[in-house]
């Protein structure tokens, strides 16, 4: 109460000073022109922000050198635990007690607050994630990071700061949550997912596709990712959707949410991402999607590309049709498919491809899908070789040359999709 | 009569400062919102390569850098590229007809033997003699395409462009010193991006002063020297505050020539550079923009708020003096080739604020200073100058330009915008210079302004000299 007071007489009399000097200045300045007000003022206002930001920079500084001191105790007393756990000597599943030896933690201190505030919490798990981070170790042990948080009380730490902190700290701890493969309350998750912040709503979303039963992803069934879509969010449901698959749940239909958007972004990433997760069984229901949504080229070339990557060879007919009435970008996508089902009936149409162009890098893609054609393409291309005109012949010492060769496989995409599976076991 | 006329100047001149004041104080409001907007959307480096470095999603990068004549130091720029860290990208450096040993070195080097290539001329640049690739793997990064002389960067990077085999490619200078991760800190804003990126400006900081230790800045400094000092702080307060204030608003002007990133095919469509442009990175942008503009198409431009790329700035009266000519000459091209987006709403933001504001307060300026000045000069002479109004207003605008690298210093020190090696020092240097600017610095650039323009309206031929380059401090390993 008396610190109220105090604080309170304060205040009123700065604010006494302040009008009476400001009242002083006005009468002072009362007979000079507008232009001397205006200047008098802006000259004053510019030295109290040069004043301010003075002492800013100073509470900055003194802040990051506190941040550093709390830093560098904790990475003398924890560094050589931290990557202990890191490393390949702690393969092997450690228990509790073991991994407080490590870190030096007297066995008493077990199940107790080792780390006295949140400050302390907060560098111990930012140091921690970062040598996680840097280091990718492939030798690190899961279970025994797991333990080695809740020995420290990180866990319950992140919860709190998940559910009350700011945005910042929100999407700070969500990201280490997530990293750290930490199981989240399911109560956390459902606040988070109604959440002012998108970003904040979107990590825990992502978090909700691991975690949750088949029937908890309606909100895809929204037009959620119609407003806002980015690389990002696909790299983070690849993500997701990868955990989720390794977990053993069953993944959602991906061809039904492209359905449901409405923005052209937005479907071509769920078009994608069936692609990437081997979503051969609702290939079927793109169809309606290429037939009616003709101008929308990407669309069309991710579907195409989906297709051919999946071997929907029931959509080859489509493809067919399509072929010489898109434009250009498109048609190479489309050849790709064709390329890829390899049935015979395409070839008729990779050939019309390369002729019916003057585009030099559609000719070229026309031969490159020729070449990957099976015997069948790779007779015709032959055969072109042998017909080709002087001004053609630079495309086929393309497909003749053993640095270039390693590019005349199909489109690069094609050596990422099985490693979705590798990277993210990594 | 003469005295009404005399009121009015003086009061329009006034107003003009003051617009001026209240414009950059717009910037700086909206480059505070814009970094604390990114302060909780771009995490610290390590986190985005955990993120990016680990997914097959991460868009592939080609870095078009043209060299001529570069034979000292291209063996070492190609070096210092490779150690870029980033998981998919290809190096380009296409060699302009070099009449030294540049391409000799090179193909000595990296075992480089000619292959064919899909060589589509999507943008218009003087023919490709061949291309060349290592023959050793750990080069495979590497190509390299030999030229026709085409005498301009911009033709050396069109070269490039039609070389160019991914979506987004960066356009640098052979002798640019690139931060490890730069492309990291770039792809993250078109990664996070909802809406499609066109392109992404890099911060650029002068390289002398710095210590260099293969082909790395490990000892971020302050130039030694007054006129690099000068601009260190205007490249400061250009990156940090107007272009990231700009960018808030998607309206961003300029993607520096020196390192930005672009998307391959937006800019394919626009024609590319423009070699007979005095600023052809400019006119691209802007030439990108009326193409996604006229087509219907959302996109965006961002500002990264760290620093990306080192540059070796002129570092002598006579050497800035070419330079800031060029500019001037430049700005004014862009001016009567662009006008049609000037205060065209149609254009976006670009064409309703930041065109208008850079006619209004970058292109006249110049003249108005100048006439500003032969008119102080008359007054003097007359006696007709008052004083102490005159000593106020001089206050005034003095005062607003410390507070400027005040709130310059106070956003790099909070963004973490520059890893300086000596804090304290180079803060400190920055504020003297600061102080000398408007008397010693700015005269001359008005005056660099006024010669361009000058030479645009004559119509002069434009003589492209490079930069006397004074080097680096380099620190053995």
């Amino acid at each position: 109460m008396r610190t109220v007071s105090i604080f309170k007489y304060y205040f009123n009399l700065i604010i006494a000073y302040g009008t009476y000097y400001l009242e002083y200045a006005i009468g002072i300045f009362a007979d000079y022109p507008p232009e001397i007000k205006v200047a008098v003022s802006v000259t004053v206002m510019c030295i109290v922000l040069i004043i301010v930001m003075g002492f800013a920079l100073l509470f900055l500084s003194r802040k990051n050198k506190k941040i550093m001191k709390v830093q560098n105790r904790l990475e003398e007393k924890y560094g050589k635990g931290m990557d202990f756990m890191l490393s390949a000597d702690a393969q092997k599943l450690m228990s509790k007690q073991e991994i407080a030896a490590v870190f030096g933690v007297e066995k008493d201190a077990i199940g107790k607050e080792i780390l006295k505030n949140n400050r302390e919490k907060q560098t111990f798990v930012h140091l921690f994630y970062m040598r996680f981070i840097t280091e990718r170790s492939d030798y690190a042990n899961r279970e025994n990071i797991t333990t080695l948080l809740y020995l420290f009380g990180i866990p319950e730490f992140l919860e709190k700061e998940v559910s009350l902190r700011s945005m910042k700290h929100k999407v700070e701890a969500m990201s280490k949550i997530r990293t750290f493969k930490l199981p989240v309350s399911p109560w956390v998750i459902n606040k988070l997912l109604s959440s002012k912040y998108l970003r904040v709503q979107r990590l825990a979303m992502y978090s909700n596709i691991m975690l949750s039963s088949d029937s908890d992803l309606d909100y895809f069934e929204t037009d959620f990712f119609d407003k806002h879509c980015c690389i990002k969010d696909e790299i983070e449901l690849a993500y997701s959707l990868q955990r989720r698959r390794r977990a053993g749940r069953k993944l959602p239909n991906l061809a039904r949410w492209a359905n449901l958007q409405k923005n052209e972004r937005s479907q071509c990433m769920f078009v994608r991402l069936m692609r990437r997760f081997d979503e051969l069984e609702y290939c079927s229901e793109l169809t309606e999607l290429y037939k009616t949504q003709t101008r929308r080229k990407k669309l069309i070339e991710e579907i195409s590309r989906t297709w051919g990557y999946l071997h929907y060879t029931e959509g080859e007919p489509l493809l067919i049709d399509a072929l010489l009435i898109q434009p250009d970008d498109t048609k190479v996508a489309i050849m790709h498919a064709l390329t890829r089902f390899a049935t015979g009936n395409g070839l008729d149409a990779l050939l019309e491809g390369y002729t019916n162009t003057t585009n030099p890098h559609v000719r070229f893609e026309a031969l490159r899908c020729m070449y990957n054609y099976g015997d069948l393409g790779r007779t015709k291309f032959l055969e072109l070789e042998r017909d080709a005109r002087e001004e053609d012949r630079k495309f086929f010492d393309f497909f003749n040359n053993p640095i270039t060769i390693e590019k005349i496989g199909l489109d690069k995409e094609q050596a990422y999709h099985p490693s979705v599976e590798t990277v993210y076991n990594a | 009569m003469w005295v009404i006329i005399y009121y009015i100047f003086c009061y329009l001149i006034f107003g003009y400062t003051m617009l001026l004041m209240a414009s950059y104080m717009y910037l700086v409001i909206m480059s505070h919102k814009a970094q604390a907007r990114l302060g909780i959307n771009i995490p610290d480096d390590e986190t985005i390569k955990y993120f990016l470095q680990g997914s097959p999603l991460t868009p592939a990068v080609s870095i078009i850098a043209p060299a001529f004549n570069e034979e000292v130091t291209i063996l070492d720029n190609v070096y210092s590229l490779m150690q870029i860290d980033y998981p998919d990208y290809e190096i380009i450096i296409v060699n302009d007809a070099s009449t030294d040993r540049t391409m000799e070195l090179l193909i000595n080097e990296f075992k480089l033997v000619e292959v064919p290539y899909d060589i589509a001329m999507r943008v218009q640049s003087k023919p490709i003699k061949r291309v060349l690739k290592s023959t050793e793997e750990k080069y495979s990064k590497l190509v390299v395409v030999d030229k026709e002389h085409g005498g301009k960067k911009a033709d050396g990077s069109n070269a490039g462009i039609n070389v160019c085999s991914n979506k987004y490619f960066v356009c640098t200078d052979v002798d640019c010193i690139i931060e490890p991760m730069a492309l990291y800190r770039m792809m993250w804003l078109v990664v996070n991006s909802h809406r499609p990126m066109i392109g992404v400006s890099a911060t650029m900081l002068m390289s002398n002063g710095c210590i260099v230790e293969d082909g790395r800045v490990v000892e971020a400094a302050v130039p030694d020297t007054l006129i690099p000092m000068f601009q260190q702080m205007e490249y400061l307060r250009s990156f940090l505050i107007s272009k990231l204030g700009w960018s808030s608003i998607n309206a961003l002007p300029n993607i520096s020539g020196g390192f930005g990133l672009f998307d391959t095919d937006v800019a394919v469509k626009s024609g590319g550079y423009d070699p007979t442009s005095m600023a052809e990175d400019v006119d691209m942008l802007l030439r990108m923009v009326t193409y996604m503009k006229n087509t219907g198409q959302e996109f965006r431009l961002a500002q990264v708020p760290k620093i990306c790329c080192w540059t070796e700035g002129p570092g002598s009266v006579k050497s800035i003096y070419r330079q800031r000519v060029r500019w001037a000459r430049g700005l004014f091209e862009i001016i009567s080739n662009h006008r049609k987006l000037f205060f065209n709403p149609h254009y976006g933001p670009i064409g309703a604020f930041t065109l208008p504001y850079i006619f209004i307060f970058e292109f006249i300026a110049p003249i108005l200073e100048m006439t500003g000045f032969f008119f102080m000069v008359w007054l003097i002479l007359i006696g007709g100058v008052n004083w102490d109004t005159a000593i106020i207003l001089f206050g005034m605008i003095y005062v607003f330009s410390v507070f400027m690298a005040f709130f310059v210093l106070y956003f790099d020190y909070s963004a973490k915008a520059v890893n300086w090696h000596n804090t304290r020092v180079s803060y400190l240097k920055l504020l003297m210079v600061t102080l000398l600017e408007p008397f010693l610095y700015h005269p001359i650039i008005t005056y660099c302004s006024i010669v361009g323009y000058w030479r645009f309206i004559s119509n002069q031929t434009a003589v492209w000299k490079p930069i006397q380059r004074q080097g680096v401090k380099k620190k053995k390993s």
